[in-house]
């Protein structure tokens, strides 16, 4: 079922972030850098913007051997749109409701 | 050539609490985190980094039915069945007070130095050995619930439920007929009627969650 709900202050600094580089997949410690967030912010939101529809992640792997693989995200073109908009009209932009 | 600096057991130690804490649904956000653990350790941020993944996953835990669901059940395995199970054991071993009438341990079931202690001693004494080996059993049936509610077996957490309910019944017979007290009988069979329901409530939220687990562990 669609929802529609003003992104809080911290969605709309990641929306922001990952609206910069719309193709670019962004690791979760570059993205914590750039925005600020700390990880017990970031993670969550990105969950559940995931469970949005409004990012998109991939699994990447390690640039070294012997390194865990990565995460990687980016926008979807939903969360895109909602990126776009100004603060009074991105309560428009529909999005999933995430799981309970 | 520098090597990046290593987390360190604490800030790992952290780390791990977080995975564990994430549960089967976001088990690759688990491994997400990890994977980025690797490259704040590089930067130093290993512990602040792992503290704001415990932060996340406490939330997650406590949002989702799921994480609410494990909560409830590790509280109940640990805070409930772990104790009951010990206090059991402990009765069975060293006869805890409370047990026997007049808070006065064996010695006080065995009403000694009253007026009929003579009368009664050795059939008091032939009983005690089967009243403890109850009370061990039922000690060790309580960790043994407490071990399949963990791992979420709940056929096993019902057919050990159903052997202690065989085993206080025979417990508070003997109780009801040995020591003339009842008080402790009664006592007895309040709690295991409180564990009781405890167990059928957790089981029937389990079962709602994760229907597929009793077929998970058949039989």
């Amino acid at each position: 079922m669609a929802r529609q709900r003003n992104p809080s202050k911290q969605m709309r600094i990641l929306l922001d972030a990952l609206s910069a580089e719309r193709r670019q997949w962004r690791h979760g410690y570059e993205l914590m850098k750039e925005t600020g967030l700390s990880s017990g912010t970031l993670y969550p939101l990105l969950m559940r913007m995931t469970d949005q529809g409004l990012v998109e992640s991939e699994w990447r792997e390690p640039a070294q051997p012997g390194r865990p693989a990565r995460h990687a995200y980016r926008l979807t073109a939903t969360g895109f749109a909602l990126a776009q908009q100004g603060p009074g009209d991105r309560a428009g932009v529909p999005f999933r409701a995430s799981p309970a | 050539m520098m090597r990046p600096p290593s987390p360190s057991f604490f800030a790992r130690a952290v780390m791990a609490v977080a995975m564990c804490c994430l549960g089967e649904s976001r088990r690759d956000w688990a491994a997400a985190m990890r994977g980025e653990f690797a490259a704040a350790a590089e930067d130093g941020e290993a512990l602040p980094f792992a503290i704001g993944c415990l932060g996340a996953a406490a939330r997650e835990l406590l949002t989702r039915e799921e994480g609410r669901f494990t909560l409830t059940n590790y509280t109940l395995a640990l805070g409930l069945m772990v104790p009951m199970a010990a206090l059991q054991i402990g009765c069975a071993l060293f006869g805890f007070p409370y047990l026997y009438p007049g808070q006065g341990g064996l010695a006080g079931a065995l009403l000694e130095g009253a007026a009929h202690e003579p009368l009664i001693r050795g059939l008091y004494q032939a009983a005690v050995p089967a009243l403890a080996l109850l009370l061990l059993l039922l000690g060790l049936a309580h960790l043994r619930i407490a071990w399949a509610m963990l791992d979420r077996d709940w056929a096993q957490v019902r057919r050990t439920g159903s052997l202690m309910l065989a085993a206080m019944v025979t417990l508070i017979m003997f109780m009801g007929v040995f020591f003339i007290d009842s008080s402790q009988a009664l006592l007895q069979a309040a709690v295991l009627a409180i564990e009781l329901a405890t167990l059928w409530m957790v089981m029937k939220r389990g079962s709602q969650i994760h229907p597929g687990a009793a077929a998970e562990h058949p039989g």
